[in-house]
């Protein structure tokens, strides 16, 4: 009792102001977020009031984009944002699956680090570079063997083989999807890697115990043991397809028509239109255009966001307890 | 002192019913990359009998279970050279099918561990990777397992909720459920214990002097009077070596190593 009597007034003041100037500190940096969230929603709807005027509703499922006579939808440019994305997790995750798993159960111990290393400098590749790299290297391959191949075989079946019909251009909106895919596997990759490196290894143990193997290990324990952290990763690369820019824009044909449902065609994204056409915007109305793409974007994102938050809330209610 | 123990023990064996040895190293080594952590063991482990392994930290017993389900080849780096029958086969060869060698040699751990599914799954879950099981021999399988591990009474209206919501203790006795569902021919309890409560710990006790009737258990204590109450046979071991072996009661109350004496007298360790 005596040596709390004893503490220096003045340095307890000076304590209690560094205190002050901290918490204010870190809840301004808080609070700058949300206003600058809030700012750029404002601008956006402020800067696609227009267009939102003109064409209503109609505009999400207008597939018309002509600049001449001032009539826009973004139907076409929606189609290939989800479209693109949906074919790079299709590729991305199963593949970054079998990476995580892998480094983390089967590598031999000296091969981790460098592979992981890697695989983690693929995402420090600049996305304009992945865009030249694809667009003089790869999509010359990719039309000269895998275009011709992938017709041969899955153009075949019914149904999905409309998918893999028509001219192999090297680009479109497969080309775009793979390239995607690539760029978001790091990311997918070391979040698993990382999420099944925390699995107890005493759990991992108990479930060789009974005899499991390798594949039944990881598939029946570690990855419902992790699926909150998997569930994550996976979203953080679909975040990253949808608002792809340059990469995206130097390989999906840029073409604002659509001619069928093949993903041999070209076509358009959101976010490479808006780098296209910005410059050569010139009526107020193609701005504003422009503008709301963007803001639709920003919806998606939001939705995809939302609905991957949703999931795991389902999630966590099923497994209320973990050890 | 390893070589002679071995022989000694079969003597005081002939006093009680002659059990016969189901598990028995020969001269078995165990190396965790250069470090060599088990030196030369000679050991049988009886069929239907409950054999302690007790010593100091560091000095074996769990590597040495761990042998028993080969869980070290899980890890490159670990290998055991030697002798390890089970029922006259040896089950560090080559060729031996582990997941097959798992379901005769089942394994409950420091903590529990159950599986992030139902109750009824983490059960179902090892039985259905050696047995191909109906409906209603799955059912019943479960329920046998839950009730030898004293677990039905309390889970019978909640088999499709997650494992991972019972206490501590009802883990445990999931695990020890999940691992004698598979029917392994050996249990091998690693400090099953040391996690729990002194009352959870009296039911597992109780749990393992009743599951010796069917099962052949190993199980590694650091606690010394929990080797005493549950035990017919005990092994104590220092640094890697065998130092003693024989029954529970001789261990106890005569032991023949001086070093033996000294811990269980609590004068060290």
């Amino acid at each position: 009792m005596t040596a709390t009597a004893k503490v220096d007034k003045s340095a307890a003041q000076g304590r209690n102001l560094g205190e002050f100037f901290f918490s204010n500190a870190t809840r301004i940096a808080a609070l700058l977020t949300l206003g600058l969230l809030l700012a750029i929603i404002i601008s956006l709807v402020h800067g696609s009031w227009p267009s939102i005027k003109q064409f209503g509703w109609g505009f999400l499922w207008s597939g018309e984009w002509n600049p001449p006579q001032d009539r826009f939808g973004a139907l076409i440019p929606i189609y290939g944002t989800i479209a693109t994305s949906l074919i790079a997790l299709l590729i991305a995750v199963p593949v970054s699956f079998g990476i995580a798993l892998f480094l983390t159960e089967l590598s031999p111990p000296w091969l981790r680090v460098p592979l992981g290393t890697a695989i983690e400098l693929l995402a420090a590749i600049p996305s304009i570079v992945y865009g030249m790299w694809g667009l003089l290297y790869y999509a010359p391959i990719f039309s000269e063997y895998v275009q011709p191949a992938l017709a041969a075989t899955l153009g075949k079946l019914p149904v999905i083989g409309v998918l893999f019909s028509g001219a192999s251009l090297g680009i479109g909106i497969l080309s775009a999807g793979i390239i995607l895919a690539i760029m978001i596997i790091p990311f997918i990759a070391s979040v698993m890697r990382d999420v099944f490196a925390l699995t107890p290894a005493m759990l991992k143990e108990s479930a060789y115990g009974v005899g499991s193997t390798t594949w039944e290990v990881v598939w029946h324990v570690v990855l419902p043991y992790t699926k909150v952290g998997v569930v994550g990763g996976i979203m953080l690369g679909l975040g990253r397809a949808l608002g792809e820019t340059m990469a995206v824009t130097f390989l999906i044909g840029n073409m604002n028509f659509f001619n069928g449902f093949s993903l041999f065609l070209p076509g358009n994204s959101i976010a490479s239109a808006l780098a296209n056409e910005f410059a050569e915007a010139e009526s107020p109305l193609y701005t504003s255009a422009l503008l709301e793409l963007g803001l639709i974007l920003f919806v998606i994102t939001f939705i995809v966001l939302g609905l991957s938050k949703l999931l795991l809330l389902r999630l966590s209610r099923q497994e209320a307890v973990r050890m | 002192m390893n070589t002679d123990t071995k022989p000694s023990a079969r003597t005081t064996d002939k006093a009680a019913a002659r059990p016969d040895a189901q598990v028995v190293f020969r001269n078995l080594d165990f190396y965790y990359g250069r470090h060599h952590a088990l030196k030369s063991i000679n050991l049988d482990v009886y069929r239907r009998h409950v054999t302690a392994f007790i010593g100091p930290s560091g000095c074996g017993k769990s590597t040495l279970l761990r042998t028993m389900n080969r869980m070290y080849d899980l890890y490159p780096e670990q290998r055991a050279t030697g002798e390890l029958l089970l029922e006259g086969k040896n089950i560090l060869d080559r060729d031996v099918d582990i997941s097959l060698l798992r379901a005769e040699v089942g394994m409950v751990f420091q903590k529990p561990t159950p599986f992030p599914m139902s109750i009824y799954e983490n059960i179902a879950f090892g039985v259905r990777l050696h047995e191909r099981l109906s409906k209603t021999d799955m059912d019943e399988r479960v329920t046998w397992a839950l009730q030898k591990a004293a677990l039905w009474e309390e889970t019978k209206d909640k088999l499709s909720q997650s494992g991972m919501r019972l206490s501590g203790g009802q883990q445990q006795r999931l695990c020890i459920a999940r691992a004698i569902a598979v029917r392994p021919k050996v249990l091998l309890l690693d400090e099953p214990t040391s996690a729990l409560d002194p009352i959870s710990t009296m039911h597992i006790e109780e749990l393992v002097s009743e599951l010796k009737a069917e099962f052949t258990i190993a199980i590694v204590t650091h606690n010394m009077q929990q080797a005493a109450r549950i035990s017919d046979y005990t092994a104590y071991m220092y640094i890697g070596e065998m130092v003693e072996f024989g029954l529970t009661d001789q261990i106890f109350v005569e032991p023949r190593e001086k070093q033996t004496k000294d811990y269980i007298t609590g004068r060290f360790g």
